[in-house]
């Protein structure tokens, strides 16, 4: 059994390459609450969303979350923290029961390993991830050079 | 014959001595003689704009030599930096991989040496080279990694002093190696002006001037010409924590 929606990974690879990722994955319904990311801890699948919304918060220091925005259908996560070995920075919480796909750690390396064109479809994943980081960047630093709005003429 | 400014320019990546240094360009043999066939290098001045915010991709620029920053502007025409790109980066990857616009504008700070391949080119070369498509990834989760380390920092830096000294000290990271250092004094070399650092913090240049005249008379902080000096670090780090 595999997700037959379109998610930002399987739109850029091969049906073949797609075949083989299915033989492998595992599509499951998660209940609200769950953290398919985990800061600081190594993700054993990719966890691809099918159905259902989740929140992406980036932990600032003990004390503090940032929220990266929300996300749903399509969007892939672990990637990072697959591709380059480093610890997840992020966290991702379901705000309600979701549909997710996940695909084990070493099929997907090995998958990486033996079709370089992967790379292509990696680099998309991390661009969306880049794109979701640099809207909340945009939107700050907006509002940290704006300045204030100015005042309304005064009508009679 | 000497070239200007003392610029070397760096034709060929098969010779170019610093490649291994670099994030990006210490590729196999193979792709490197791709890239040598699909590049066009270029030499832009000071204040040249490589591209623009909102622009369609054309392709990327591999910054060879020199600095870059990049830019947002406000509706109302006001700049801020993102971030400084150091040699070996890759910009405008983003935009060139999603086929999006470019999400900011990059304009050199110093003379600079950049490869530029076009997007069709470029999306080819990742697909056909395996440590292309590393080198990719690694630009891109260094690039998320300094994102995410910028909404931390707009998040919990409140104030301008906050923010000039967690500036300082990440550019302390770096630091000028002189040969005679005094003890507990950090060199550095500033090669923004008052107006570029008040753009990377989201300030006016007199708010940077007024607060930089503060940590000097406080003693924190040397500045001559372009070399300042970080005079107590402690200072510096209690007023980021605080």
């Amino acid at each position: 059994m595999h997700s037959e929606a379109a998610n930002e990974l399987y739109d850029v690879l091969s049906p073949e390459l797609r075949a083989e990722l299915a033989r492998f994955e595992q599509v499951r319904i998660v209940p609200a609450g769950t953290h398919l990311i985990a800061c600081g801890v190594p993700p054993e699948h990719l966890v691809i969303v099918n159905a259902g919304k989740v929140e992406i918060t980036l932990n600032c220091n003990s004390r503090h979350a940032a929220s990266l925005g929300y996300s749903g259908a399509g969007k892939v996560f672990g990637m990072r923290a697959l591709v380059s070995g480093e610890l997840p920075e992020i966290d991702v919480t379901c705000m309600e029961s979701c549909s997710i796909t996940t695909v084990p750690r070493d099929v997907f390396l090995a998958l990486l390993k033996n079709n370089p064109q992967v790379y292509f479809a990696v680099a998309k994943v991390l661009s969306s991830d880049l794109q979701i980081v640099d809207r909340i960047l945009r939107g700050n630093t907006r509002r940290c050079i704006s300045g204030p709005r100015p005042r309304p003429a005064k009508t009679v | 014959m000497a070239m200007a400014y003392n610029f070397h320019i760096i034709e060929d990546c098969l010779k170019c001595a610093v490649r291994e240094q670099r994030l990006f360009c210490n590729l196999s043999r193979e792709a490197l003689i791709r890239l040598q066939n699909i590049k066009a290098t270029s030499v832009y001045p000071k204040g040249a704009m490589l591209c623009l915010e909102g622009q369609p991709p054309r392709g990327v620029f591999i910054l060879c030599t020199g600095r870059a920053k990049l830019l947002t502007t406000s509706s109302e025409g006001k700049s801020m930096i993102l971030r400084i790109a150091e040699p070996g980066e890759v910009l405008g990857l983003t935009a060139a991989v999603s086929g999006t616009p470019y999400e900011a504008t990059v304009e050199t700070l110093e003379p600079s040496q950049a490869n530029f391949i076009a997007q069709t080119d470029f999306v080819h070369f990742l697909q056909d080279h395996p440590d292309v498509g590393l080198r990719v990834a690694k630009q891109l989760t260094h690039n998320c990694k300094c994102a995410y380390e910028e909404v931390r920092s707009l998040g919990l830096s409140s104030s301008v002093p906050e923010k000039l000294a967690k500036l300082i000290l990440r550019w302390a990271e770096d630091p000028l190696d002189l040969p005679v250092k005094k003890q507990n004094e950090t060199p550095l070399r500033v090669t923004l002006t008052q107006e570029e650092i008040a753009q990377f913090i989201g300030t006016s240049r007199e708010t940077v001037s007024r607060v930089l005249a503060g940590f000097r008379k406080k003693g924190w902080v040397r500045v001559k010409g372009a070399t300042w000096t970080i005079l107590n670090r402690r200072a510096l780090e209690n007023l980021v924590t605080t």
